[in-house]
């Protein structure tokens, strides 16, 4: 059984359809990319993974429960980056980080003073004085800390500044993965997906139209013997499915 | 289109329906002037109340409404610290005078158009002198030290609300006071035409810091130096379990706001004390207004507890928050922990100051031959148990009002939210006229009271019949367990109990019946609104 399992998830606003009967099953162990273009669903899917939107029809499965009858049984196990970088601006992060370990039994507190000190993050600064790179930093320390069963990173490009993306996300998502943890992360940035990514998902319209490992995505799109890139793939396939 | 014409645009674009509706009701009145009116035939109210339908209440929402709409303030949060002028507007450019003076202009010329309007057509009765021009400058000043007001960036949150407020009632008592001392005409338009350039350069100055990105910062750490130390020590225990985290967060985010709001207001309300001589009325009065002080401050401080979000206009419950490993009732209740401790924080401030500024003034020796009167009145135990229910009702009342908004706040409902605190507006702009309507004339008063077991046994039957609706939904939504449940109406069932005993004994009269105190214990333990509220978690969490 997959650590996450959609089935026939369905999820309208008002006319617009944001999930279109999505089946998904991701299996343990492994970092998933999820991409598709702003607006495809990618966030949707994500927010009905942790609980945070209920499914209008089809079901989710999180570690075999569902997210929104066990949200704590369910978010106990996932570390979560959000897209949109909602700290509480009045906390320290020194207070940020004693706050958020009351909630993980598994909080790591040598790890998550390695990473402050990496990420170069002032434990008394305030959170609203940091700046949106640090915010984001502060965001993944918090996420990943407690050592997640389940790492779900919701746009976390958008956020860090290159050097961070670069250097240590694509090195935290290795680890991660290394130690039998699952990542999922959604992203626009193709380039960064492959990069890290083992499995692709590709999004369009709330519908998926591609998902499979990485390597088998990129031999089976061959054109006259060059592998092209997730980004050739995805105009190709994304174009197909428009049409 | 000019910026003068866009502001107007999109005022008018975004309230039209509500305009249209303003439209419809002068046209109707229009229509009931020329049509019945004009041949001869005569409107009669048979009472003032078909009056008010007809007119007063109308004139009354939509004065609200105008406010609301030309203060930017149905689409900004009125309790935040920031200034609730849109800040996208910041970017356009124009001069700050434009950016004032156009919504201004169209809050002003919109409410004295209403006016004119239905000063004209209005089926006003015959026996009344109805003015013609003060109302129109009152309203035009109204609303537009209201659009200051608000516009104002603030170093507390909720300081706008209390800041409107007391601006609104100091003009509208002046204005009475004239109108009570048979001024003229021109005396009232001498007090309410300056207004308007003062609420125009007042607001300039609010835009202007807000545009610059001011929010005005009262740092209590440059008072206490050694808050910085406490802090980062606090900042290495760790918490004993999720539920003392989640409610140190709420303490962190709401808690001190109500004990902080006391501790401003009751000093200045006590230094009455020191005025009062030997009038035992005036201390026994200042003594009650200082104990209902934390009650009326949490109505301010309540509309606040409910968000979670740390953007202005953020309704919903925030990721950050909903993520968190905990049960909807674990987040719940650590808000309900939030609002008792709040609760006790502003009555210790309450405990504390009342005995100082006792003895402080030298008015000890009055309230002690009172509380000695009392005594010899209705007997020492009767009398200290009068004053342990005071002090206990009005404690739960400061409480209710703190978490009474929880179950419509608690929703993320962004209409629902407004919408309620547009009704209470109105509710309010009509009970205080209702109330003197009621209380001048004694038919009215015994209609009333007769009347009185009826209304409350309606609203108990209401109150039992949604209780028992919520319940059905938490059930079905497996939100809590039945045992939860079960124990759940049986405490409150004990309190309720308990409360009848403590009334009954206290109330010990053969004028008021048995049964209707039992109506008044249901109704003043809260059932619904924290049921309800565990109800709104869940929708607002797993949308």
């Amino acid at each position: 059984m997959g650590i996450i399992e959609l089935s026939q998830l369905t999820r309208r606003f008002g006319a617009r359809t944001a999930l279109d009967s999505v089946s998904l099953s991701l299996p343990r162990g492994a970092v998933y990319g999820l991409v598709g273009a702003n607006g495809a669903g990618k966030t949707t899917l994500i927010r009905h993974v942790l609980g945070l939107l209920k499914a209008e029809s089809g079901s989710v499965r999180v570690f075999g429960l569902d997210p929104v009858d066990d949200p704590a049984g369910v978010l106990s196990r996932i570390g979560y980056l959000s897209e949109e970088n909602d700290l509480p601006g009045w906390m320290r992060i020194d207070e940020l980080m004693r706050y958020t370990q009351a909630f993980y039994p598994g909080w790591d507190a040598g790890y998550a003073d390695e990473l402050r000190q990496a990420f170069a993050l002032d434990g008394a600064a305030r959170i609203k004085t940091i700046s949106k790179g640090q915010k984001a930093r502060t965001g993944l320390l918090i996420a990943l800390a407690h050592r997640p069963e389940l790492l779900v990173l919701d746009e976390p490009s958008s956020g860090l500044d290159p050097i961070v993306r670069r250097d240590i996300l694509g090195a935290v998502i290795r680890t991660i993965a290394h130690e039998g943890r699952t990542v999922l992360f959604s992203s626009h940035l193709l380039d960064e997906v492959e990069a890290v990514a083992d499995h692709v998902t590709m999004i369009d319209h709330g519908k998926i139209v591609l998902s499979a490992p990485l390597e088998e995505i990129k031999s089976t799109h061959r054109v006259q013997g060059r592998v092209p890139s997730l980004d050739e793939i995805f105009h190709r396939r994304v174009g197909a499915a428009a049409r | 289109m000019t910026p003068a014409q866009a502001i107007g645009w999109e005022l008018w674009r975004r309230h039209r329906r509500g305009f249209l509706a303003l439209g419809a009701y002068v046209v109707v009145l229009a229509a009931i002037k020329f049509v019945i009116v004009a041949r001869g035939l005569t409107v009669v109210f048979d009472n003032d109340e078909q009056f008010a339908v007809v007119v007063m209440v109308p004139i009354s929402c939509s004065a609200v409404y105008l406010l609301a709409v030309f203060t930017y303030g149905l689409s900004g949060d009125l309790t935040a610290r920031q200034s609730m002028y849109p800040a996208r507007m910041f970017a356009l450019p124009v001069s700050n005078a434009a950016l004032v003076g156009w919504p201004m202009l169209y809050g002003a010329a919109t409410i004295v158009v209403f006016w004119g309007a239905t000063r004209a057509l209005a089926p006003w009765p015959a026996d009344l002198a109805i003015p013609t021009f003060w109302p129109a400058t009152l309203a035009a000043a109204l609303i537009l030290w209201t659009q200051a007001a608000t516009w104002m960036p603030y170093p507390f949150t909720g300081a706008r609300l209390i800041a409107a407020i007391f601006v609104l009632q100091a003009i509208d008592a002046v204005v009475l006071i004239a109108l009570y001392s048979r001024s003229p005409e021109w005396v009232i338009l001498a007090i309410t035409l300056p207004q308007l350039p003062l609420a125009y350069l007042t607001a300039r100055y609010a835009v202007a810091r807000a545009r610059r990105g001011v929010v005005p910062v009262w740092r209590v750490r440059a008072v206490v130096p050694s808050a910085a130390s406490a802090i980062s020590k606090e900042g290495r225990t760790p918490f004993a379990s999720p539920a003392h985290a989640q409610a140190w967060f709420e303490w962190k985010r709401h808690g001190r706001a109500l004990p902080v709001w006391v501790a401003i207001v009751l000093p200045f309300l006590l230094l009455i004390l020191w005025t009062a001589g030997t009038s035992t009325t005036l201390v026994v009065v200042t003594l009650l207004a200082a104990l209902v002080t934390p009650m009326v401050m949490a109505l301010f401080s309540g509309v606040t507890v409910a968000r979670s979000g740390n953007t202005s206009d953020w309704f919903g419950l925030p990721p950050f928050c909903a993520v968190r490993p905990l049960t909807n009732g674990q987040l719940l209740a650590a808000k309900l922990k939030m609002t008792m401790w709040s609760t006790l924080a502003a009555w210790c401030v309450v405990g504390a100051a009342i005995p100082i500024a006792l003895v402080g003034s030298g008015t000890w020796p009055i309230a002690r031959d009172f509380g000695r009167h009392a005594t010899t009145i209705v007997g020492a135990p009767r009398a200290l148990a009068l004053l342990g229910f005071l002090v206990g009702v009005l404690m739960l009342s400061t409480w209710k009002q703190l978490m009474q908004n929880l179950y419509i706040g608690l929703t993320g409902n962004e209409r629902l939210i407004k919408g309620s605190l547009f009704a209470s507006i109105v509710l309010a702009s009509i009970l205080g006229p209702l109330a003197i309507w009621t209380l001048d004339d004694t038919n009215r008063i015994a209609t009333l009271w007769s009347m009185t077991p009826l209304i409350l046994g309606i609203v108990v039957a209401l109150k039992m019949g949604v209780a028992a609706w919520v319940a059905g939904r938490l059930t079905r939504a497996r939100t809590v367990s039945d045992r939860t449940l079960v124990t759940g109406a049986l405490s409150w069932t004990a309190v309720v109990l308990t409360l009848f005993g403590i009334l009954a004994w206290l109330t010990d009269t053969p004028h008021i019946p048995r049964f209707l105190v039992m109506l008044i214990a249901i109704l003043l333990v809260p059932l619904v609104r924290i049921s309800a509220a565990t109800l709104a978690v869940q929708q607002n969490r797993h949308r």
